[in-house]
């Protein structure tokens, strides 16, 4: 109960963290807060696995099923996160369409953004076991290092604009 | 107050953990980039870099507990599945020259945490492959016999922690638990399991008190006195825990039994849950041995300090952006002179020693 409640914390999860001036980098630059369109045009095109078609085109991303909380300001913290529909309740690839996206979001957002990849809300039957593991950071590290699985991941990164 | 002393540069990739060595002012650092790098604390110089053994990132370091006549030596596990000893090579200062002791297998997948028990002739090694690993060495540090493999975690076993002054072993896990683990009738046992988070558990640190503090000190600078409360009998022996689930808490071992003829339990309770600050993941606490204090970092990067008072734990101090828009994945309380310090480290590569008052 008392575990997710954000009551005492000091300010909330989301963006918007004042920005902590340190001894090298005083500048204060904002860019352009990115949006939830900017973030379905970057994984809209990962390719599906199993299929010649790509995650957009599958429906397994949509664009209402995207959160992006982004000040712009690239000295605080930015939060995004990402629900996604796997095109069957027992997709065996769900864990790998998410490590997919997360890939493609590290390599394509400024390094102030959290990305929180989770399956929607009653679309697969693990979906508690794929969440954990999809947002468990020493896990995909470790999967990240696997060139196998990232050979796989090129594959389906490769039809991305 | 808190404040930054030095930031150690070099690391070109995450940094997963940090370690500072109980009575020498040396940190160790280990990273994605597949490097150790050693610093002195006081000037933040370079001392050296273990490098050119894993295959895959290093996630974990520990200092061996050494006494001043011995060499100073670490372990490191990695996510290529096996776990280096290192060790410096003569007591002079300017001797950088580090070696390669050893190597154990073992692990069928990544090496997540490393950790030398009170005396330094225990090793634990926990892994995905969901086991702990005990290993038993001597002053030489090239000879690691596995004396128990313990498979009681139903998932990944992220981190391992010894008790400063028993052999009592905490291990951490992707399946929410914590668990208590002790030799019991020549072989290792599980005598308590901690539940109560509701994510992944990331690290804990056991409480070191201050009498404990100053008899490992003075045997580690190889005077032989101070017997008296070693085994922490009559004393609260208690443990912090951090995890996904944004907590932390401190658990308290209320009981010993051995009522069964072969069976000894421990029962733990969680005592408190500290005062909320982190919004995301709580990747790494550490229990000052020198103060009543408690500090935490993680994925909001925040590093936030506790203090224990009458009234309970309050939190002391906040430090917002401790790695500017990173994640920071390891906290580490030590002492410079009679400064208490904080080492932190983060996915920016950074190394920060900060300075906290008392």
């Amino acid at each position: 109960l008392f575990a997710f409640s954000l009551l005492h914390t000091a300010e909330p999860a989301s963006g918007n963290v004042p920005a902590l001036v340190s001894d090298t980098e005083s500048e204060q630059e904002e860019e352009d807060p990115i949006d939830s369109q900017e973030i379905y045009d970057l994984i809209a095109h990962i390719s599906d696995p199993e299929h010649p078609l790509s995650l957009g085109l599958l429906s397994v991303i949509n664009l209402p099923d995207i959160q992006v909380h982004d000040s712009g300001d690239r000295n605080s913290m930015s939060e995004v996160v990402i629900r996604i529909t796997p095109t069957i309740t027992h997709c065996s690839l769900a864990t790998l369409i998410g490590l997919g996206i997360r890939v493609r979001l590290d390599r394509c957002l400024p390094p102030r953004f959290r990305i929180t990849i989770l399956i929607k809300e009653g679309t697969h039957q693990s979906e508690n076991q794929v969440n954990k593991q999809l947002n468990d950071k020493e896990r995909v590290a470790a999967a990240c290092e696997n060139d196998q699985l990232l050979s796989v991941i090129s594959q389906m990164l490769a039809t991305c604009k | 107050m808190i404040q930054k002393l030095h930031t150690l540069l070099g690391h070109t990739d995450k940094v997963w953990s940090v370690s500072l060595h109980r009575t020498l002012p040396l940190v160790a650092t280990v990273s994605s980039d597949k490097q150790c790098r050693v610093y002195d604390l006081g000037s933040g110089q370079l001392v050296t870099v273990l490098d050119d053994t894993h295959k895959r990132s290093i996630c974990s370091v520990a200092w061996k507990p050494t006494s001043a006549l011995e060499l100073p030596a670490l372990a490191m596990g990695s996510f290529d599945a096996t776990v280096s000893i290192w060790g410096r090579e003569d007591h002079e200062d300017t001797g950088d020259d580090w070696n390669l002791l050893a190597i154990i297998e073992g692990h069928e997948n990544e090496v997540k945490g490393v950790c030398w028990n009170k005396d330094g002739y225990l090793l634990a090694s926990c892994s995905r492959d969901k086991s702990i690993w005990i290993w038993e060495t001597d002053e030489s540090n090239d000879e690691f016999e596995c004396i128990s493999v313990l498979q009681e975690h139903s998932q990944d076993v992220k981190h391992v922690t010894w008790h400063g002054a028993e052999d009592l072993l905490a291990s951490l896990s992707y399946d929410d638990t914590v668990r208590i683990w002790r030799e019991d009738d020549d072989d290792w046992s599980c005598v308590a399991v901690l539940n109560g988070h509701t994510g992944t558990v990331w690290c804990s640190d056991f409480e070191i008190q201050t009498s404990q503090t100053a008899r490992l000190e003075s045997e580690a600078n190889g005077e032989a006195n101070g017997e008296a409360n070693t085994n922490g009998v009559g004393r609260e022996t208690r443990l912090v825990s951090c995890s996904d689930d944004t907590t932390v808490r401190v658990w308290n071992r209320v009981a010993i039994s051995s009522s069964s003829a072969f069976r000894t339990n421990e029962q733990w309770e969680q005592q408190s849950i500290l005062p909320q600050i982190h919004t995301r993941a709580v990747y790494s606490v550490s229990w000052s041995p020198y103060s009543p204090r408690i500090a935490s970092t993680g994925s909001d990067g925040k590093l936030a300090v506790y203090r224990e008072s009458a009234a309970g734990w309050v939190v002391e101090l906040v430090q917002e952006l401790a790695h500017g828009i990173y994640e920071v994945n390891s906290v580490a309380w030590g002492r410079l002179g009679e400064l208490e310090i904080l080492v932190t480290g983060g996915d920016d590569g950074n190394v920060h020693v900060w300075s906290v008052s008392n």
